[in-house]
């Protein structure tokens, strides 16, 4: 029983960060993660990310007929 | 023993989806249950998925876990993110489904519920899935580059300019029809239009929460927005029954036409996070909510479904559009089977953040099949009403007549029975004073929701909160589509201008982004006006030109395709993006052949045009109306010449694309594939995401 409910558990935390995912939440982390692995490049703060990464998004098609 | 279970699961799939494909083309006279559409359209998406899909990643493009992806190679955080496949698959997803699927499947049941159903499934099959996977292939392969920048690198330098001008065309005309059928949507309904304009106030919240309150976090605001919007869908009913509020909230087709042209210029204009972007939050989960609600309510209610597998307007006849099966059947459907803009999708975001090639597979041609199922779900919905009320609400006044009574007595006078008090009835329970003269899909895509909804929850007392409930989610997507259609546009004018005008292609600079915007808004708005004046509601006219730019965008992603293919070495395996394509250029070309040269004037621009001018000659037009009737000649004509641009444009590009393919074959040029060279992944096979 207690197995099954760390299951359950398990499977919600993942059902949670993959929402955040898709949606975006967690793009900032993301992103902290990815300039972490390349010390060089400057970090912005989560505003100027919000800002760039939507800016860059809607250039481009993003949304079908 | 696992082998011989695995066979005889597949097997059993495939006998239970043949069944249901034979019940729903071999049933006549009597009623049918949905339950059996959504089995066919399910077992045949499993068997297409499971062994089509399987033969295309291993033998046609010979998908490679081994090699690194863009993703992998570039990972910034930003552009390339290597993303887990079932996360890609939702943001693909959400992506490519618009309200093509929805609109263009209610708008072809006027030819019954079995060709369209037909063209949803095989097409997804056998031509929108592999045209979505194949160029999401190729992109992968190549950096994550555009369709355009394929297609000249490939093709030629005349294919990518083709590529980028068709893109551009469909664009345009794509936005002008979308806008035409929210309008046909809101006209006159102080209900609708309420909810619709109380989701922009909504935005702006939610826009200035993001971007200085609590920046990124687009759940909370998310929820927050949709708790709003769903009180607004109820606080609709108080200002429709409350006299002051409902005048201020009716407005005529012209009326509503300038505020959206207006809205899709603010949007354009104004920067992306205060408007743009918290909308399209708000529109993700109102369109994922809505659409698994659809599919949930169709597999509890398993309604009848009233419609024939043809009625008597697969002879060219057909009030809401005219024209015979083929072309127009598959030129009206569209997106729900092959939609060109898909290959936009296929090679923008989604290869820059697959984590293997392996997951191509499954976001590609996956994503596409559950499109085709939203497809499906949409020719339920219509064809789960009665063809009479169908017909009443899809039927411009100009084909059945202005008063409930000449309407009724010239839809049964076709054979299907309507009464005059059943439309009004139907009007009543949905909260609407009228719901004639709706052509469009929208609306009729609406009542069938709401009947279906209302069947599981609230019966006839929560029919009118459903229906406005389900026009707010139609329409406030499309509204999505629009504005960041019309943002897009702007930039690929500004890109242009700038070749010619450097200044012009900043994106920053006001005077450019102003000019640009205008420019787009002003294309796209001049369509919606000619469709919102036409007599014969527009939709008759204008779906057919974007059902045409939409096709042939998509012949021009199959042949970039089939041209890398064929430098890939993989003649043998050609077929597979060569019969879709030849099969997408005869629908193309024959269509456009017809709405321009056609002598019947309902379906060819030119002899419409004639024939109103005719009548202009002969004195039987009104002195009042002759500046109107003059002006939808002008706009007859202009679309005619619109159909010979986008028709020239991919006969040009099919004639540089043989002449490619035979330089090759005959080795007199060499095949210069331009992938980007291999470099060996560092993942592990089976890790996460995996």
């Amino acid at each position: 029983m207690r197995r099954l409910a760390e299951k359950i558990v398990r499977a919600l935390n993942l059902l949670w960060l993959r929402l955040r995912e898709w949606c975006g939440d967690a793009a900032y982390e993301r992103y902290l993660r990815a300039t972490a692995r390349r010390p060089s490049a400057a970090v912005v703060s989560p505003e100027q990310f919000y800002v760039q990464q939507l800016e860059r998004k809607y250039s481009r098609p993003n949304r079908c007929c | 023993m696992k082998k011989i279970v695995s066979v005889l699961i597949w097997v059993a799939i495939s006998c239970v989806g043949a069944g249901a494909l034979g019940a729903i083309a071999l049933h006549r006279n009597e009623r049918i249950s949905a339950t059996w559409f959504v089995l066919a359209a399910a077992c045949c998406y499993l068997v297409a998925y499971r062994f089509y899909s399987a033969f295309l990643a291993a033998k046609v493009v010979a998908l490679d876990d081994t090699r690194a992806t863009p993703a992998e190679r570039n990972d910034d955080g930003r552009d390339f993110v290597p993303t887990n496949k079932w996360v890609l698959f939702g943001h693909h997803f959400a992506a490519i489904a618009g309200p093509g699927p929805l609109v263009g499947p209610t708008l072809a049941a006027q030819f019954g519920y079995l060709p369209g159903t037909l063209w949803l499934i095989a097409g997804a099959a056998f031509a929108g899935c592999v045209q979505d996977f194949v160029i999401l292939f190729c992109s992968i392969r190549r950096n994550g580059k555009s369709l355009g920048e394929m297609a000249r690198d490939e093709v030629g330098k005349r294919g990518g300019f083709i590529a980028q001008l068709a893109v551009l065309a469909i664009l345009v005309i794509l936005l002008g029809v979308v806008a035409l059928v929210v309008v046909n949507a809101l006209k006159t309904s102080p209900w609708a239009t309420f909810t619709l304009a109380m989701t922009i106030p909504i935005a702006l919240l939610m826009g200035v929460y993001l971007r200085f309150l609590r920046p990124g976090r687009v759940l909370e605001a998310s929820l927050i927005g949709l708790a709003l919007v769903l009180f607004v869908v109820v606080a609709g009913q108080w200002v429709a029954e409350s006299a002051a509020w409902a005048s201020v909230f009716t407005l005529s087709g012209v009326a509503l036409a300038f505020w959206i042209i207006a809205y899709g210029f603010a949007a354009s204009a104004l920067p992306v996070w205060l408007l743009l972007a918290p909308r399209d939050y708000l529109s993700a989960f109102i369109k994922a909510g809505a659409i698994f609600s659809l599919a949930a309510g169709i597999l509890i209610v398993r309604p009848e479904i009233q419609m024939p597998a043809l009625t008597k307007f697969i002879d060219g006849s057909g009030p809401v559009f005219a024209g015979k099966i083929f072309p127009f059947c598959f030129i009206t459907i569209a997106c729900g089977a092959i939609s060109g803009f898909h290959s936009l999708i296929s090679s923008g975001t989604t290869p820059k953040m697959i984590q293997r090639e392996g997951h191509a597979r499954m976001i590609g041609y996956g994503a596409m099949l559950l499109e085709s199922f939203v497809g499906v779900m949409a020719m339920v919905a219509a064809c789960a009403m009665q063809p009479g009320v169908y017909f009443a609400i899809n039927s411009p006044a100009g084909v059945v007549g202005s008063t409930p009574e000449a309407v009724a007595t010239t839809i049964s006078g076709w054979g299907y029975a309507l009464e005059p008090q059943t439309m009004i009835h139907m009007a009543h329970a949905v909260g609407e004073q009228t719901l004639f003269n709706r052509a469009g899909g929208a609306p009729s895509l609406a009542v069938g929701m709401a009947q279906i909804f209302s069947s599981t929850i609230g019966g006839e007392r929560l029919m009118s909160i459903w229906y406005h409930f389900a026009i707010m989610f139609e329409a406030l997507f499309i509204l999505t589509v629009l504005d960041a259609g019309t943002r897009v546009g702007r930039f690929m004018v500004q890109e242009m201008g700038g070749r010619v005008w450097k200044p012009f292609g900043e994106t920053s600079w006001m005077p450019s982004v102003v000019m640009a915007s205008a420019f787009v808004v002003g294309a796209w708005g001049y369509f919606l006006y000619q469709g919102v004046i036409d007599p014969f509601g527009g939709i008759n006219s204008l779906w057919p030109l974007f059902g045409i730019a939409n096709q042939l965008l998509a012949a021009v992603a199959l042949v970039v395709a089939t041209t890398i293919l064929l430098k890939m070495g993989k003649l043998k395996w050609i077929w597979v993006t060569l019969l879709p394509m030849v099969w997408l250029i005869a629908v193309t070309m024959t269509a456009s052949w017809q709405k321009i040269f056609s002598t019947n004037a309902r379906i060819g621009f030119l002899s419409g045009a004639n024939a109103l001018a005719g009548q202009i000659a002969a004195g039987k037009i009104a002195a009042a109306r002759i500046a109107e009737i003059q002006r939808t000649i002008f706009n007859l004509r202009l679309d005619a010449v619109v159909t010979a641009v986008l028709a020239s444009m991919i006969l040009v590009l099919v004639v540089e694309a043989l002449v490619r393919w035979t330089a090759i074959l005959t080795k007199r040029s060499e095949a210069v594939l331009h992938e980007t060279p291999y470099v060996a992944t560092r993942w592990i096979a089976g890790a996460e995401g995996d």
